[in-house]
C-alpha cells in the first residue's frame, strides 16, 4: 500500500515535465496542424540555456526559466516566420520531414557548441526531499510539477482569455474565416508556434532538475509528447494536462513491473498509444473534430 | 501534388534534359554492373585495372540497399501516400529472420533469404491492418512507434532467463563462404534492388497501382469508385515490407553481424524517405536517383569516400555532425524549393529555374 502511494506521487511528479513537454506539442499541432518533431531539440535549446546561466552564473534553475521562455519564443518566432510558414500549406509528410530537418540542424548544432557529454544541474536543494510520515517526496520534482501546471494555467488563460489567444484560436478552427476578419495570418502562426517553442523551453530547463541533458537526449520527449496529447485529446491544455500525468503514471507503474518492465519504455509507450488510436481516436477527454 | 511522371509530352527544353538524364544513367547502370567485374581473378590476371576494391564494394552495397528502401518506401509512401515512418521495423525483422535461421538453425543462405520478405511481410500485413485504419499524422506516429517498439522487444525479449534474439550482443552469424564474397553480395543487393524497381514498374502499370494513387488523391472517392481501400492499402504495405525485409535479410549476412542498432536505425526511416522525396516520390526512378544521390553525398560530408571534403578550420571530429547539418538544410531546401523532386525536371515538362523555385515557395506558403 505504502508502496502504491510512492509510485503514485512519483508518477504524478513523472507526469509533470510530461505536462510542460506536451502543452507546446499540442498547441502547435492543433493550432498549426504540424507534428513539430524538432519539438525534442528546442525543449534541449532551453536546457542548455539554464545549465549554461548555471553553470557561468550560478544562476538558480527555476529563476532561469523566464529567460528559456524568452529565448525560445524568439528562436519560435523566427522560424515559423521565415521557414516553416513556407510550407504550412504543403501534404503532412512536407511539414513532416521540414520539422525533422529542423531537428536535425538544431541537434547537431547544440552538438557542436556543448559536445555530446552529460551536462546536469545540481543546485544546493537538489537531494532534499519533503518527508510525509513514509512518503518522499523530491523538492525539485515537486517544483517542476508546480511549475508546469503553472505553466499549462498559463497558456489557458493567454488563449481563452486574450485577444491573441482568441486569434489563435480562430485560425485553428478555420484559417480562411479567421483571415476575413482581419487576422493576420503570417504573426498569428508565427505567435502560436512561439508559444509552443517557449513551453518546450520552459519544460527544458525543468528537466535539468529530473536528468543530465545530452543534445539527443530531447528527441525521446518529442515522441512522448505526441503520446501524451493523444491520450488526453488534441485541442484543449487541459486534456494535455491530464494526458500527462496518466503519462507519468503509466511509466512509473509500468516500471515497477518485476522482470524488465523498464526495457520495455517505448513499447509500452506505443502499444498504449496504437490503442487509444484506435479504441478512442479523439483521446480521453477530447472532443471529436 | 505528387504525381505520376508520365503524363504529358515533354517540351522542347525538356527532350532535352530527358535525353541528358537518360545518358547518365545509362553511363552510372553500365559502370555499377561492369566495375565490380574486374575484382574477377580472370580478369585481373588479364591486366585489367581494378575498379572495385574493398571500399568500393562496400558503398556500392549499401547505396543499391538504399535503393530498396527508398523505392519500396515508395510504394507506400510515394503511390498510396501513407507516410510510413517505421520501416526499418520490415529491415529488421528480415534481418533478424535471416539471422536466427542461419546461426541458429543453420539453414544455407539462399534458403532462409526467400523467409526474410515473407516474415516481414507477415508482419506488415497483421500490424497494417489496424494501423492503417489511422491517417495523416495519426498514422506518421504510430507507425514509427511501431519501428522503435519492434526494435525494443527483439532485443529484450527472454525466454527463461536467455535473450531469445541474442539481445544487446546482437546475432553473429557464420562467413559464407565463396569466392569473391565482395561480388555475390554486391550482385545479390543490386538484384534486390532491381526486384523492387521491377515490382514498382508492374505496380505503377497495373489496375493495383491505379488504385493506389487513386487512394493518395482522394480516398473516399477511391472507395466510392469501388477500390477495395483497405485490401489494396495493406497489400501495397506488406509489399514494401516484403522487398525491404529482403534487403534486411540480404544485409544480415553481408554484414555477419546484426544488433538492434544496425538493423533498427531510426535515421533509416528517415533517410529513405528522404531518398524518395529528393528524387521524386511517387515515381518510377525518383527513389533510385535520390537514393543514389543522397547516400553518396552523405558518405562524401561523413568523409568515407576517398575524395572528402577538407576544411582547414573543421576539426575532424565534427565533420559527421556538420554532415548532419547539411543533410538537415538540404532537407529544409527540398522540402520548400522542390518538393516534387529532381525527377520532376527529367519528366520533361519542368525546368530547374527561378521562376520554379519561386512557384514551388508560392504554392505552400501563407
Amino acid at each position: 500500500m505504502v508502496n502504491f502511494l510512492q509510485l503514485l506521487v512519483l508518477g504524478l511528479l513523472a507526469g509533470g515535465v510530461y505536462v510542460g513537454v506536451g502543452v507546446g506539442f499540442g498547441l502547435v499541432w492543433g493550432v498549426l496542424n504540424i507534428v513539430n518533431l524538432a519539438h525534442g531539440a528546442l525543449v534541449m535549446v532551453g536546457g542548455y540555456l539554464t545549465w549554461t546561466l548555471f553553470t557561468r552564473l550560478g544562476l538558480d534553475p527555476f529563476l532561469s526559466l523566464p529567460l528559456d521562455a524568452l529565448l525560445l519564443f524568439t528562436i519560435g518566432y523566427l522560424l515559423q516566420r521565415g521557414v516553416i510558414n513556407r510550407v504550412i500549406r504543403a501534404p503532412l509528410l512536407f511539414t513532416f520531414l521540414l520539422t525533422f530537418g529542423v531537428n536535425l540542424v538544431v541537434i547537431n548544432l547544440l552538438l557542436l557548441l556543448f559536445k555530446s557529454d552529460f551536462r546536469s544541474v545540481t543546485p544546493s536543494y537538489a537531494g532534499a526531499g519533503l518527508e510525509l510520515g513514509v512518503l518522499v517526496i523530491p523538492f525539485t520534482r515537486l517544483g517542476a510539477l508546480v511549475v508546469a501546471l503553472l505553466l499549462a494555467a498559463g497558456l489557458a488563460f493567454v488563449l481563452n482569455r486574450t485577444r491573441t489567444g482568441l486569434a489563435i484560436q480562430a485560425v485553428g478552427a478555420d484559417r480562411d474565416a479567421a483571415q476575413l476578419v482581419g487576422i493576420d495570418l503570417r504573426h498569428t502562426y508565427a505567435l502560436t508556434f512561439a508559444l509552443g517553442a517557449a513551453c518546450a523551453g520552459v519544460a527544458g530547463g525543468l528537466i535539468t532538475l529530473i536528468q543530465a541533458i545530452t543534445p539527443t537526449a530531447g528527441e525521446p520527449y518529442t515522441l512522448q509528447a505526441f503520446v501524451v496529447v493523444i491520450l488526453g485529446g488534441l485541442g484543449r491544455v487541459t486534456a494535455t494536462v491530464a494526458g500527462g500525468l496518466l503519462f507519468g503514471l503509466i511509466e512509473v507503474f509500468g516500471q515497477s513491473i518485476p522482470g524488465s518492465g523498464s526495457v520495455y519504455a517505448n513499447a509500452i509507450a506505443f502499444g498504449l498509444l496504437v490503442l487509444v488510436l484506435i479504441l478512442r481516436p479523439q483521446g480521453l477527454m477530447g472532443r471529436l473534430r | 501534388m505528387l504525381r505520376a511522371a508520365f503524363t504529358t509530352k515533354p517540351t522542347e527544353g525538356g527532350r532535352r534534359w530527358r535525353r541528358l538524364f537518360l545518358l547518365l544513367g545509362g553511363v552510372v547502370l553500365l559502370y555499377g554492373l561492369l566495375a565490380p567485374l574486374t575484382s574477377l581473378d580472370a580478369l585481373q590476371s588479364a591486366g585489367f585495372p581494378l575498379l572495385a576494391d574493398k571500399l568500393w564494394f562496400r558503398i556500392a552495397t549499401a547505396t543499391a540497399m538504399f535503393v530498396v528502401l527508398a523505392s519500396a518506401w515508395n510504394l507506400v509512401g510515394g503511390l498510396t501516400g501513407y507516410a510510413a515512418f517505421g520501416n526499418v521495423a520490415f529491415f529488421g525483422i528480415g534481418a533478424y529472420t535471416c539471422g536466427m535461421l542461419i546461426s541458429r538453425a543453420h539453414w544455407p543462405l539462399f534458403l532462409a533469404l526467400p523467409l526474410a520478405p515473407l516474415a516481414s511481410a507477415a508482419f506488415a500485413a497483421l500490424v497494417g491492418v489496424p494501423l492503417l485504419r489511422l491517417r495523416g499524422h495519426y498514422f506518421a506516429v504510430a507507425s514509427l512507434g511501431v519501428g522503435v517498439a519492434v526494435g525494443e522487444v527483439i532485443q529484450n525479449v527472454e525466454y527463461r532467463g536467455t535473450p531469445v534474439f541474442g539481445g544487446s550482443t546482437g546475432l553473429f552469424l557464420p562467413i559464407f563462404s565463396v569466392d569473391n564474397r565482395d561480388l555475390v553480395f554486391y550482385f545479390l543487393m543490386v538484384g534486390a534492388a532491381a526486384l523492387t524497381i521491377g515490382v514498382t514498374w508492374l505496380v505503377l502499370r497495373s489496375r493495383f497501382g491505379y488504385g493506389l494513387i487513386a487512394i493518395r488523391e482522394n480516398e473516399e472517392a477511391a472507395a466510392v469508385m469501388g477500390v477495395n481501400t483497405t485490401a489494396y492499402k495493406v497489400a501495397a504495405f506488406a509489399l514494401a515490407a516484403a522487398l525491404t525485409g529482403l534487403a534486411g535479410g540480404i544485409f544480415a549476412q553481408w554484414n555477419v553481424f546484426i544488433n538492434q542498432e544496425n538493423v533498427f536505425p531510426i535515421e533509416y526511416n528517415v533517410q529513405m524517405i528522404l531518398m524518395a522525396l529528393v528524387g521524386g516520390a511517387g515515381t518510377l526512378f525518383g527513389p533510385l536517383a535520390g537514393a543514389v544521390f543522397l547516400y553518396m553525398l552523405i558518405q562524401f560530408l561523413s568523409g568515407s569516400l576517398p575524395v572528402s571534403l577538407d576544411l582547414p578550420f573543421l576539426p575532424s571530429d565534427a565533420r559527421p555532425v556538420l554532415a548532419q547539418v547539411i543533410l538537415g538544410l538540404l532537407l529544409l531546401v527540398t522540402v520548400i524549393f522542390v518538393p516534387r523532386g529532381v525527377i520532376d525536371f527529367f519528366g520533361g515538362q519542368s525546368r530547374l529555374s527561378l521562376a520554379y523555385l519561386r512557384r514551388s515557395l508560392r504554392e505552400t506558403s501563407v
